[in-house]
């Protein structure tokens, strides 16, 4: 979920309304967003910021200033802005810029959108505002900028049309931004941040995307980094060069849609680069940017009313629609939805009915006791598992509870046992969170090695999930449901273990037998397996001193395993 | 104070008057108490200010060592020579040694002895003998009759209480370390004594009036029990002041039987409890719920996955098939769907699943309209592990299929969990955001105690998920957060704290109550 700040100032100029905390707290619900951080009491307020947490992920137009406050306008004004700077998929107007695609960048990046934008001097607050856009969009809607891209220019110095080609890394060399030195475009992927920070969307890539102009210089690598030369945009700059790489065409369309939307909004005036390819796109081999290419929306009205539960009109309904800033027409009782030009997530008719939902304003929805009957019930292995611990806390034991990831010093060397027993974590965070458990046992010893100044006798136990490695199975692992329990003391031994193995059992109502068993986490000859339907479906015996060594515990100790869910069955 | 008097005391009381010196000999002659009992009737006075130290007297005793006790049973070497030679006449050194089995050197130097007291001679065949009229020496008979009294008592010799020959010949044979080898060893012993004071007179006014004698039962017992020998006397009473013994009972963990109370809370709502695989594949655990295979956060640092085996061998049909269809194109559930390849190779990954969710997932093949369920599951996540975040915790998820549920019943639910689950006084809801559901709602409460707080987030399942799995009628789903009221129920801060592995923090640990 990102998270942005905006600049005050430019914000509530753009709302048309300045409010208090309170205020943003009422009206945010609208666009989900949520007040993170806002101090106003103290810094200026020309360039004081509000931090600000955006929910939905599929709204990538509300992740900037101009684009929240576009969102919290149109709620309460019901006023949809005109962008008529938009061209429909299809037409062809005449423009004064434009980008030529080679063939040779189909396989790598083969999308590629952009516009001018040309208006007042660029204030600091806007090119912040500009930056975190573009950073947000890359990263959250992009894909940490694998799907999409986007680089900034100043459309005076650079000699058009610009061509957007393949290069070979090894020889092509430019000054990239943030450096002073010639790098070829491998140099940069080894050294410099930018490079070693998204090197893996090039990797195996024989040849990679540049951006160049009619004189050869060159504008930027894509996705990687501007050029220092023709890549800088400062405060103060009127015009700007805005482009879109990446490689699904929608969300770059919609990428140069929205930053064109915001741009207008903050007093901008935009026109159209004309993007022409060798090769088929999803819109075509010529385009003109900034486009319109969402489709329409059908939901019928009877589709609304089941899902919200309440009876509402057709004008109720699109009304709600305006005010969310979708343009509608209705024919009977279906409603037929523009898209606003900056979203694509109208994905089903569901999502229209949401925006009626939020149009509407979801405090105006009353809750309802549901009415279907319904039996309700714990599950059986949870039935089955309070039953045993009932018995174990008569019989004296603290029941515990611990982490299911944990390290391979606990989980396999401690315990002496074969690691490929132990599911482990391919990726994991820490060596302490590293392998599932395969036993309850290491957690209540690892209760006894931190324990030794809690007063005498201890006994503990803990009924929970393990994974076990079944190779027969689907998954190769299955889960389930342990009993573990230790005795730890000066007289702990097999005869207590067994004694309370044989009460618990009594009263789980089990008949069951113990046999020899050679598990190495037990003193041979003072363990058993134990036996329920001719399966094995536990252990339990002194702890192998070599175990207890190895947690650190000097208190005689004797316990056991038992798999619930074998036991469980009639 | 009278009524809650040990015998010990009672007794003592009623025995002494304030003028009287009291030490432990005289306590123990005069009232028949055992070693130590005294000290104990002693100490519980003076801690009432009932009796005063007056005196230490510094004294040296004479204790009886194992070598004393054996020489008391079968006489001193001297004695027992002087015995032989008087009954069986002359005897040579080695005889002497065969007979008494008295080591050699010991025969000499008791020989020496008996000779420089002038009572034996030895004659020209090396025969020791008596000397005509000799009697025992007084040294060796007053010997013997010190050790012969040091043996028939419990506790050492008094230097006061013996006469300056016995003390004499004592001192000669006694040692201080290294007694092994000497019949007694010196030991230095003090005699406290004391008097009962003023403040006692009232208390033993009080155990007269009330006719105690310290001879009141103390224990019942069995046997009293079974020859009724109780019925004539009185019990003695006990001070209920005092702080009891701690014990170590068995117990539930106060975690867990929160997480239970929540189970049973769902239950009672009509919830059916389901369970699942903490091992999940990639489709169940997000394709399943229609998030998309390039979606943020099923990032490789948002999931964990298993090393090995790190596929399963297959995915349920016709479930693989309909949902790659419906993240390919929408399939036949309305929606145009995410447009892009489905890879049915990354579905299989083997991963640990990171929400409750694909427990609803696993159930909607299976789920009976109108339906309730619910899990309380464990969830595994990539987060740094703090006091706000764990690698593996609890989620508490469930859904509702119904003909007619919609975002009113929804609300209906949620305001059920609020005031049911966590007690809350005023519930608000706002727009949410999940992939797999649509509409979707944060709910919102004012706990009691903590005040305004996202209680969880629910919504109706977007018919891509449920189309997929075969169910054609609205899915509530919703997920709560009870973490933050387990910490508050617990008394805690720290989310690792209520997986803490230390027995005895976790022995004092308690739940507070609360009506519900």
């Amino acid at each position: 979920m990102p998270k942005i700040e905006v600049n005050e100032k430019l914000f509530f100029s753009l709302l048309g309304e300045k409010c208090t905390a309170e205020r943003l707290e009422e009206i945010f619900p609208t666009a989900k967003a949520e007040l993170d951080e806002w101090d106003t009491s103290s810094g200026d307020p020309e360039t004081r910021s509000i931090k600000v947490e955006l929910n939905d992920t599929n709204r990538p137009d509300l992740w900037s200033t101009a684009g929240l406050a576009r969102q919290l306008r149109i709620h309460r004004t019901g006023i949809i802005p005109e962008y008529d700077f938009l061209v429909p998929i299809g037409q062809s107007p005449k423009t004064a810029y434009s980008v030529k695609v080679e063939e040779s960048v189909r396989k790598v990046r083969p999308y590629l959108a952009g516009f001018i934008a040309r208006g007042p001097a660029i204030t600091d607050a806007i090119l912040r505002d500009l930056i975190q856009t573009q950073e947000k969009l890359a990263w959250n809607f992009g894909r940490k900028r694998k799907s999409i891209s986007i680089g900034l220019y100043r459309p005076s110095i650079i000699k058009w049309p610009v061509h957007y080609r393949g290069a070979d890394p090894e020889t092509t060399a430019f000054v990239p931004l943030q450096e002073t030195r010639r790098m070829t475009l491998n140099q940069i992927l080894a050294e410099h941040p930018k490079g070693k920070e998204y090197a893996s969307i090039l990797q195996n890539e024989k040849i990679h995307p540049l951006l160049v102009d009619d004189a050869g210089c060159i504008l930027s690598y894509p996705p990687i980094i501007n050029s220092a030369d023709l890549g800088a945009v400062l405060v103060g700059d009127t015009e700007l060069f805005i482009e879109v790489t990446g490689t699904d065409y929608p969300s770059v369309a919609l990428t140069a849609s929205i930053l064109a939307c915001d741009l207008s909004d903050m007093g901008f005036s935009i026109e159209n680069v004309d993007v022409s390819y060798p090769y088929d796109t999803p819109f075509g081999r010529s385009l003109v940017f900034p486009c319109y290419f969402q489709k329409k929306v059908q939901v019928g009205l009877p589709a609304i009313v089941k899902l919200l539960g309440v009876p509402v009109s057709m004008d109720k309904a699109t009304d709600a629609l305006q005010h969310m800033g979708s343009k509608t027409s209705s024919q009977g009782e279906t409603i037929s939805l523009s898209p606003p030009p900056y979203r694509n997530d109208f994905l089903h008719p569901v999502d229209v009915i949401e925006d009626v939902l939020i149009g509407i304003g979801l405090g105006n929805f009353s809750p309802e006791k549901p009415k279907d009957f319904t039996i309700g019930r714990l599950s059986p292995i949870e039935q089955f598992s309070r039953k045993t611990k009932l018995s174990l806390v008569g019989l004296g034991y603290q029941e515990m509870i611990y982490n299911y990831l944990g390290s391979k010093k606990d989980y396999i060397d401690r315990m002496g046992i074969d690691p490929s027993l132990v599911v482990k974590i391919q990726n994991p965070m820490s060596e302490n969170y590293e392998y599932l458990r395969n036993s309850p046992l290491p957690g209540l010893l690892g209760t006894e090695s931190i324990s030794g100044k809690a007063p005498y006798p201890h006994r503990s136990f803990e009924t929970g999930k393990v994974a076990i490695k079944k190779p027969d199975e689907n998954y190769g692992i299955v889960t389930r449901q342990y009993l573990g329990f230790l005795n730890c003391h000066a007289q702990a031994d097999y005869n207590e273990s067994a004694s309370h193995m044989a009460s618990l059992m009594y009263y789980l109502c089990r008949d069951y037998s113990v046999r020899e068993s050679e598990d190495s986490r037990f003193i041979r000859g003072r363990q058993a397996g134990i036996w329920y339907q001719g399966e094995c479906v536990g252990v339990f015996g002194e702890l192998n001193p070599a175990v207890l060594e190895g947690f650190g515990i000097t208190m005689p100790a004797a316990g056991g395993e038992i798999d619930l869910d074998l036991l469980m069955q009639e | 104070m009278a009524k809650t008097l040990h015998p010990l005391e009672v007794k003592l009381l009623l025995k002494y008057d304030p003028s009287t010196d009291i030490d432990a000999q005289k306590v123990r002659d005069e009232l028949g108490y055992r070693e130590g009992q005294e000290n104990q009737a002693f100490s519980w006075l003076q801690g009432k200010g009932l009796l005063d130290e007056v005196a230490r007297i510094s004294l040296t005793g004479y204790e009886i060592t194992p070598l004393g006790r054996e020489l008391a049973k079968n006489g001193t070497p001297e004695e027992r020579i002087f015995r032989l030679l008087e009954t069986e006449g002359p005897k040579t050194f080695p005889e002497m040694v065969q007979i008494l089995q008295i080591e050699q050197k010991n025969i000499g130097s008791a020989f020496g002895l008996l000779s420089k007291e002038g009572v034996a001679g030895m004659n020209e065949k090396k025969q020791a003998f008596l000397k005509t009229g000799a009697l025992l020496p007084a040294k060796t008979l007053v010997l013997g009759q010190l050790l012969e009294r040091a043996a028939g008592h419990d506790s050492p010799l008094d230097e006061g209480a013996l006469s300056r020959d016995e003390k004499a010949i004592i001192a000669s044979v006694a040692k201080k370390r290294g007694a092994g080898d000497a019949p007694f060893r010196i030991v230095d012993r003090e005699r406290v004594v004391y008097r009962l004071n003023g403040q006692s007179a009232n208390v033993r006014n009080a155990l007269v009036s009330l006719g105690m004698t310290g001879e009141e039962l103390g224990a019942l017992t069995q046997e009293m029990l079974e020859q009724g020998s109780w019925k004539n006397s009185s019990f003695r009473p006990y001070n209920i002041g005092v702080v009891p013994a701690k014990v170590i009972p068995g117990r539930k963990n106060p975690y867990v039987e929160f997480l239970e109370s929540v189970k049973d809370k769902l239950a009672s709502l009509g919830f059916e409890e389901f369970d699942g695989n903490m091992v999940e594949t990639e489709f169940w655990n997000s394709d399943a719920l229609f998030m998309p295979q390039f979606h943020a956060a099923r990032d490789i640092h948002d999931v964990y996955y298993i090393e090995e085996p790190n596929k399963a061998r297959f995915i349920e049909e016709p479930y693989l098939s309909r949902v790659a269809t419906t993240h390919e194109n929408g399939g036949d559930s309305g929606s145009r769907g995410w447009d892009y390849s489905f890879d049915r190779e990354f579905t299989r990954r083997l991963i640990l699943r990171s929400q409750g969710t694909v427990l609803s997932a696993r159930q909607l093949p299976k789920a009976k309209v109108p339906g309730k369920y619910f899990g309380v599951v464990r969830c595994f996540r990539y987060d740094k592990v703090d006091a706000t975040h764990l690698s593996d915790f609890y989620q508490t998820e469930g859904i509702v299929l119904g003909e007619d549920v919609n975002l009113r019943t929804l609300l209906g639910f949620l305001e059920m969990f609020a005031v049911e689950v966590a007690g809350a006084k005023e519930v608000k809801y706002v727009p949410g955001y999940f992939p797999f559901t649509e509409p979707s709602v944060e709910v919102h409460i004012k706990h009691p105690v903590l005040g305004w707080f996202e209680l969880g987030g629910s919504g109706i399942f977007r018919p891509e998920v449920t189309r997929s799995l075969g169910i054609d009628v609205p899915v509530l789903a919703w997920g709560i957060g009870i973490d933050r009221m387990a910490l508050m129920a617990l008394g805690l801060n720290d989310l690792r704290e209520l997986f803490s592995p230390d027995l005895q923090s976790v022995r004092l640990r308690r739940t507070t109550t609360r009506k519900s």
